[in-house]
């Protein structure tokens, strides 16, 4: 175990040299905000990820190319890592990574989470099991294999139901069923999502299940909390005030304060550290996704890491620390002035791809931009890439940040900005010349711009 | 100050006459330092865009506009026009150095020795924009411009291989419109393949 440390300033932090190593696939939204973090509080990194990184041999305890999906093999590459440079903690930025860290944390006797708790966390059916064992309310639930005929197994669950892959996240291939025919097309939708070569081949046992559960009603929150020995401190709860009744479940808009009711709030916070303790999770940050309805909270996701893609910069504690430098104190043991946020309400919106094809333009940025509350749009999908919507995409066009006196406010602000934003999305093989010049001459001034700047 | 070949005064004004802008001058401009030397910009403005500190060229049939802060590094250029068989264009030769200061020099050389032949493998290059003080300002481009893992190669390669190599550096400033990548390197996305399996 590492030596109990106290500072609050990021000298004291530089004198111990504590070594922090992040994990994070190269698919990561949150690699700028964690090492952000960590340069603030003057910790040397090392980051942990799937590929090698392109100028590795240039500072070698810096980077680490280890195996997320063997997790045995990655944790020896992390012990023997830490031979020669010894870490402190170890950080898993993304649902990708937590397995991994719990292995290395356990080989490397750090504080974090069991790989038992961790493993059920991250398999949807498990954390059902484990949940439904506890008397935590969650929904009737049933694994099917991709294997099967859907027509011999429907309808596992009373209708409407929703049928999700086990080896995915997020909302990718999440789909609501209202009968058996809606359910059969789920079913082979899904199965089809599971076959693309980039996930059937690192798919596995996991990649050919799929869960099915009853579609629950309400409104959807997130809980965004610290876990110190087991004990949850809730640093944020997030309304989502779009419906999210399906047929598939992309999110949008998160907004933090929650708007509903104390009570409502006190029940969401105790069914979270219910489903938290049942689990067996203890240490680090949780995000917990919950349905609340007019029988109360139902827990439908609990994971052993912070709100993923950009969303985190809607979080501020204390004087303005970020949730990452939050996360990194706490994994070293330093003292945080406040896990208190900020008074202002803050929101954010992802973006959603309204249908598939070639991104060949996105107009509008600046009035968007202008919206009173509005603090930042950032899309994060290169023009000329393709997109895909969900339930068989796995990104957004990009992300709109808000902030304002209140939730209502800044649900008003995102949402104006993104009325004022238009996306040009064209077919596959749609590749008009007028256009793709007009976008050359558009970069050609950001990039005149930007030297003028630097200049 | 600025030399302009025959073959290079025939094409600009052949250009001149087929886009009707006879009268017209050439502004001619550095806009960047990028892993091949100078960046420069060419186009024709109005005679009467000149500006008041402009270096003005005669050359034969037209003018040349040259802003005061790329003049010195212009000084004893020459522009050619030169005709190939797979492609063709203008062409600058310029005698003056890329930088002057010597710890832009040495950020320059770490760059092009080192840290360019590494991002080459991602299709990425780097730029460097300038120093001023203790500070580079870079441009990421390529496949490092958008990619996921800019920041990782920012701060845990770029930045370790520059202030080793040139401790008065304290500060590199990524500039870079990553937003404006077209094919960064790593791309993020959510809900990706569970390690479980």
């Amino acid at each position: 175990m590492p030596p109990d440390r106290t500072s609050r300033t990021t000298g004291q932090v530089a004198e111990r040299m504590d070594r922090l190593l992040l994990l994070m696939t190269t698919t990561t939204y949150r690699a700028g905000a964690f090492l952000d973090a960590a340069r603030r509080l003057n910790i040397p990194v090392v980051v942990g990820s799937d590929c090698p990184q392109v100028l590795a041999a240039a500072n070698p305890g810096g980077t680490l190319t280890v195996n997320f999906l063997e997790s045995d093999e990655g944790s020896r590459t992390i012990t023997e890592f830490a031979g020669q440079y010894p870490i402190q903690a170890v950080i898993a930025a993304d649902d990708d990574g937590v397995i991994l860290a719990a292995e290395a944390s356990a080989a490397l006797g750090l504080p974090y989470n069991s790989v038992e708790a961790v493993s059920a966390a991250r398999n949807k059916y498990r954390m059902r099991e484990v949940l439904a064992e506890a008397g935590i309310p969650t929904p009737r639930f049933r694994r099917i294999s991709a294997d099967e005929n859907p027509g011999d197994v429907a309808p596992p669950v009373p209708f409407p139901c929703v049928l999700k892959p086990l080896s995915l996240s997020a909302s990718r291939g999440v789909i609501r069923a209202d009968n058996s025919e809606q359910f059969i097309a789920a079913f082979h939708r899904i199965v089809a999502i599971l076959r693309r070569p980039e996930l059937a081949a690192q798919g596995g046992e996991l990649g050919r299940e799929i869960l099915v559960e009853t579609f629950l009603p309400g409104v959807e929150v997130a809980v965004e909390g610290l876990l110190s020995k087991g004990r949850l401190r809730v640093l944020a709860i997030y309304d989502k005030p779009d419906p999210l009744n399906g047929p598939f479940f992309e999110e949008t808009i998160y907004v933090t304060p929650s708007c509903l009711p104390t009570a409502t709030q006190e029940k969401i916070v105790a069914h979270t550290a219910e489903a938290v303790k049942a689990l067996g999770l203890w240490h680090g940050p949780i995000h917990a996704e919950l349905r609340v309805n007019d029988q109360g909270p139902w827990v439908l996701e609990i994971a052993p890491r912070s709100i993923g893609g950009l969303c985190s910069r809607t979080l501020r504690f204390g004087d303005g620390i970020s949730l990452e430098e939050l996360i990194l104190r706490h994994a070293l043991r330093l003292e945080a002035e406040s896990f208190e946020r900020e008074r202002q309400a803050a929101g954010v919106m992802m973006i959603p791809i309204p249908h598939g094809g070639i991104l060949r333009e996105v107009r509008g940025e600046a009035v968007a931009e202008s919206v009173a509350g509005v603090e930042e749009i950032r899309i994060t999908i290169p023009l000329g890439q393709e997109v895909v919507p969900v339930p068989e995409g796995a990104r957004y066009l990009g992300f709109i940040f808000a902030r304002g006196e209140s939730p209502e406010g800044v649900e008003a602000a995102l949402r104006e900005a993104h009325r004022r934003l238009t996306f040009v999305i064209t077919p596959d093989r749609e590749d008009p010349e007028e256009k793709l010049e007009s976008l050359s001459a558009e970069r050609g001034h950001r990039a005149d711009r930007r030297i003028a700047t630097a200049g | 100050m600025l030399t302009i070949t025959d073959p290079a005064q025939k094409k600009i004004l052949a250009l001149l006459e087929t886009q009707g802008r006879q009268g017209s001058a050439l502004r001619v401009a550095i806009i960047g330092r990028g892993p091949g030397g100078f960046q420069y910009d060419l186009r024709f403005v109005g005679s009467g865009e000149k500006g008041l500190e402009d270096v003005v060229v005669d050359a034969g049939g037209f003018q040349v506009f040259i802003d005061s802060q790329s003049a010195p590094n212009l000084e004893g250029s020459t522009i050619d026009f030169v005709e190939g068989i797979s492609q063709s264009g203008f062409r600058i030769d310029n005698p003056s150095s890329i930088w002057t200061d010597p710890k832009a020099k040495a950020v320059q050389q770490v760059i092009d020795t080192r840290i360019n032949p590494g991002v080459a493998s991602h299709g990425g290059y780097v730029t460097l924009l300038d120093v001023k003080d203790d500070v580079a300002y870079i441009a990421l481009g390529g496949g490092c411009q958008g990619c996921g893992m800019a920041d990782v190669t920012l701060k845990q390669g770029i930045e370790v291989m520059i202030r080793e190599a040139v401790p008065e550096i304290r500060q590199i400033v990524d500039t870079t419109d990553h937003a404006g990548g077209t094919n960064p390197f790593y791309q993020p996305s959510k809900g990706g393949q569970s390690p479980l399996a």
